[in-house]
């Protein structure tokens, strides 16, 4: 009775992987997914980037131009990685071709949304706003609806000013939560772009419904009032946007007349007269998005130390706050490729670098955006895609073909090994590693369609190799098993004991194996990245499996009269001590335990 | 077969002292050899480390294997060849001489049937670029820094010192295999080099989990010195290290045999060499590498030399070597697990000789 207790010990967490291993089986066979094979083994689309100016940025440069250097290629390579692979495992393959940019992306049929991926090309930069506009009246009728919502994207608002009436009160959630973020140690720079902005040309008081004031830090509350913006504001709101500065005459020192575009509408927001760059996106370090205390999306960046980071933007927010010829508004413009991201006010004179955020009545996707193309930040040339084509493996499907065959032949002879030598923990033993397996490639296919991580050549042998290391856990604990028994314990006392030792062992070496995983994928980048992937994922999934299916599967089969009785299918051998003593004791316990 | 039989039952009782010294020649030559030829030699790195040639040809209706078997022809069978849209044809090799890139614009025209003129060239810069491998190699140090903290933690510092020694002997000789035979070094290949790293510590640490675990049985350590303790581990986990490098290698020469050999992908050989090389030598420099350096720096603390002055005098020679043990296990009141020697909670234990030495109290903490 007891030992029929003992023997179901464990078994709840049994049911739970086979379960949880049958479920992945059978959701990634009815789904359909299929893990997303790398460019070596299934090709996906070739663009081919060249640098242009940004003055002319549908033409080519000619190799030699002195502006295109090796080391600003190989900066853009970089950048073009960290936006296309976020994740670091889709394992592009970037290189420079010529003085070219050769992006080619695994799997992707979509030709425009390889486009997408390698994103925009042209510099991030910081000017200070002069005077914003709303958009050309001629715009859609839906704009007066959108602003009422209360979370319309920010500027919408501005749309219904040029529709004549620039009284429309401003969205008020700015407002409610200024009295929030005032009790916030974090220096705010806040989004003021929507129509209230113009709103304080008329009544100063309106400043505080922009967008949630700020500054929280006492010494610089009187730096937030918000009267010098407001006499400043030299617009006012029935004066026409002036035309928008063509292509070609936007450089980095001339005042120019950039749009704000809804990124999915495509429909002109409000137009910005903008001052010179004064930080350009390579002084930031990095940005996130994230919920204020009040629950609201806001965006953090954090600029680099020193001269060119944040020395720079405090030079710059010193114009604004107090604001100044230079930048009359108090606010300044984040942009990318010619395009107004967003226009916050500088709240406060002087920012600690990793203390800003920027908040405004931002959608997460807005945020999230934003901050992404900050991260990102911009490349060092204008990049414009020559060639977008898609292209074959680069090994081609023989080498899959060959790696599966190859795959599945190693399996069967591996079963055959495992069983001649342990017999029926043999059997036991490759069917923990068909658990492992759909578990494995359940994960694969999630994450391919997930975070586009991609099946290459060198993920088949990590894999691989993983099968080895998975029954190691067995090997090594059949091994202590048959030690034990041998020197004198019977099966049934041995099964615990053994594997509390061969535990400790396959936690110390797989623990070993999980740590190089972690540091593989947290600090490289490329295949390296997504080879540390498949190593931790095995790794980990082998002690799953090792305590929750191998403890209790084999405890349940060593408990069995049959294993009393023939412990040589087991694979077990006969206990070390006088034969007849030894069988004796067997036949006595296993009785025992059947009754 | 009697060797094998033994090691199967169990019986196997090998001195590892004799074999210790000779794997440590052997390791020494082998690891002079692949340094030797790194520096001489070098690595016969390819077209991602080091970019090379791309050509550039309108082919219609040629496919990659038409395009591979006439490139093979001028030797540039393993060059990277990939269809761009539904009629280029883009060829990817390493940078040769100009005789060789002018036959290969030949027969990519002669392919195309169109002048030489109009296949285009251009060179082609790493895609494994440089940041990759700076990363990479960040991370190694990383990783030997974290991995010596883990491992003198879980076991002790000379273990730790041993199996990361054994590590970097498992790599440079696998590296080393790639620059005496000039094999093309490929991205696939550098991950089945990190893949090397991960094993042989894995495989090591599992040898040395036995050496800890005999260590903290009380019926051996006032009986046996250090090295017949660790030689008498290894004969016990032999069998262990036989098996899983077995079962690790069967896969790896399928893919050799039947990917590479039969079915002809030459991709897959590439690194499966580097694998096949890495794991045996994984397996070998835990028992051979790793172990008589822990025994050379253990026998050096004064404790160890006392009990091998101590047994030498007794008289305790290796010979009883497997058999002492299992006597120890048995009068020791059958705490075969020993690092669990505690663990009673099922303790029908067979205890046939108990009470002829009492089992000694179990130490709190690390046990040395």
């Amino acid at each position: 009775m007891a030992s029929r207790k003992r023997a179901r010990r464990g078994l709840g967490g049994l049911l739970v992987i086979v379960l949880v291993a049958i479920f992945a089986f059978t959701y990634t066979i009815v789904s359909g997914d299929r893990p997303l094979l790398g460019l070596d083994l299934q090709g996906g689309v070739s663009l081919v980037l060249c640098p242009a100016s940004p003055s002319n940025p549908q033409e080519c440069k000619k190799p030699g131009d002195p502006a295109i250097s090796e080391d600003t290629l190989n900066q853009a390579i970089k950048i073009i990685r960290s936006r296309v692979d976020a994740l670091g495992v889709a394992e592009p393959d970037i290189s420079r071709q010529g003085s070219n940019v050769l992006v080619q992306i695994p799997g992707v049929k979509d030709k425009q949304r390889a486009l997408d991926l390698v994103g925009q090309t042209a510099a991030l930069q910081f000017r200070p706003v002069l005077a914003e506009y709303p958009a050309p009246v001629a715009v859609d009728t839906t704009s007066s609806t959108d602003s009422t919502t209360p979370d319309t994207a920010p500027g919408d608002t501005s749309t219904t000013d040029a529709s004549g009436n620039g009284a429309t009160p401003p969205s008020t959630s700015g407002s409610t939560d200024t009295s929030q973020q005032g009790m916030r140690a974090t220096t705010k720079w806040v989004e003021g772009e929507s129509a209230a902005a113009f709103e304080t040309a008329q009544a100063p008081a309106t400043t505080d419904s922009t967008g949630g004031l700020t500054a929280s830090l006492p010494s610089d509350a009187t730096a937030t009032t918000s009267a010098p913006q407001a006499t400043a504001t030299p617009q006012t709101a029935t004066s026409s946007a002036p035309p928008l500065t063509p292509a070609d005459q936007i450089t980095p020192e001339a005042t120019v007349v950039l749009p704000q575009v809804d990124p999915k509408t495509k429909q002109t927001i409000a137009i910005y007269q903008l001052g010179p760059v004064v930080v350009e996106g390579s002084s930031l370090e990095s940005a996130s998005a994230g919920l204020d205390q009040s629950g609201k999306w806001e965006i953090r960046p954090v600029f680099k130390s020193g001269v060119d980071g944040i020395d720079k933007f405090n030079t710059a927010a010193g114009q604004c706050n107090p604001a100044s010829a230079t930048c009359p508004t108090g606010r300044l413009a984040v942009v990318l490729d010619n395009q107004v991201l967003t226009a916050p006010s500088i709240k406060v004179a002087s920012f600690a670098r990793d203390q800003i955020t920027i908040s405004g009545n931002y959608t997460e996707g807005d945020a999230k955006d934003i901050a992404t193309a900050l991260r990102y930040g911009a490349l060092p040339v204008v990049l414009f895609p020559q060639q977008t084509e898609s292209v074959s493996a680069t090994l081609g499907r023989d080498a899959l073909h060959a790696g599966l065959v190859a795959g599945l032949v190693g399996f069967i002879l591996v079963g055959l090994y495992m069983i001649a030598f342990y017999r029926f923990l043999g059997v036991l033993a490759m069917v923990k590693l068909l658990i492992e397996g759909s578990i494995l490639w359940g994960l694969l296919c999630y994450l391919s369609s997930s975070v586009g991580l991609a099946l290459t050549l060198a993920g088949i042998t990590g894999i691989i190799v993983s099968i080895g290391v998975s029954l190691d856990s067995n090997v090594v604990y059949y091994e202590h098993l048959k030690e034990d028994v041998r020197s004198g314990r019977t099966v049934r006392a041995a099964i615990d004991k053994s594997f509390a030792s061969a535990w400790s062992t396959i936690v110390a070496a797989d623990g070993a194996s999980v740590i190089g995983a972690a540091l593989l994928y947290f600090l490289t980048v490329g295949a390296v990245r997504g080879f540390a992937l498949y190593l931790g994922l095995s790794t980990v999934l082998d002690l799953i499996t090792s305590y929750f299916y191998m403890r209790p599967v084999v405890r349940w089969a060593t408990n069995s009269k049959r294993c009393a009785e023939h412990p040589g299918q087991f694979g077990l051998p006969v206990p070390m001590l006088e034969p007849k003593n030894a069988v004796a004791n067997h036949v006595t316990v296993s009785t025992g335990g059947e009754s | 077969m009697s060797s094998l039989g033994r090691l199967y039952r169990g019986e196997n009782d090998i001195n590892f002292k004799k074999w210790w010294r000779r794997g440590l020649i052997l390791s020494a030559i082998l690891i002079v050899i692949s340094v030797l030829s790194l520096f001489t030699r070098g690595l016969n790195l390819g077209i991602d480390f080091e970019g090379g040639i791309s050509w550039e040809v309108k082919a219609p209706g040629v496919s990659v294997t038409e395009a591979r078997s006439a490139l093979d022809g001028v030797g540039s069978g393993g060059a990277k060849i990939q269809q761009v849209g539904t009629d280029i044809l883009r060829v990817q090799e390493p940078a040769s001489s100009l005789e060789k890139q002018a036959q290969v614009a030949e027969t990519l025209a002669t392919l195309a049937g169109v002048e030489v003129g109009d296949v285009s060239v251009s060179t082609v810069g790493p895609s494994w670029g440089k940041e990759i491998t700076k990363s990479a190699e960040r991370a190694l140090v990383f990783f030997l820094a974290v991995i010596l903290l883990y491992l003198s933690i879980r076991l002790e510092w000379k273990m730790a010192v041993a199996a990361v020694l054994a590590m970097i002997h498992d790599v440079v000789i696998s590296v080393g295999v790639y620059s005496v035979f000039q094999l093309e070094v490929t991205p696939p290949t550098v991950i089945a080099f990190l893949t090397i790293l991960g094993y042989s510590i894995y495989d090591t640490i599992v040898v040395f989990d036995k050496v800890k675990e005999n260590q903290a049985r009380p019926g051996l350590t006032s009986r046996m010195t250090f090295t017949d303790l660790s030689s008498l581990s290894m004969n016990q986990v032999l069998l262990r290290s036989v098996n899983t490098s077995v079962v690790a290698v069967i896969p790896v020469i399928s893919m050799l045999v039947v990917g590479a050999g039969i079915l002809g992908a030459v991709t897959l050989e590439e690194f499966s060499i580097a694998l096949l090389v890495g794991m045996i030598s994984g397996a070998y420099s835990s028992i051979f590498v790793a172990a008589p350096i822990v025994v050379w720096l253990k026998e050096r603390e004064p404790k160890n030399k006392a009990l091998a002055a101590r047994l030498g005098s007794g008289g305790v020679g290796y010979t009883t070597g497997r058999s002492a043990a299992a006597r120890a296990a048995v009068s020791s009141g059958g705490s075969v697990a020993g690092d669990n020697a505690s663990d009673s909670s099922d303790g029908q234990s067979l205890a046939p000789a108990a009470g002829v030495i009492p089992p000694r109290p179990r130490k709190k903490g690390k046990t040395r």
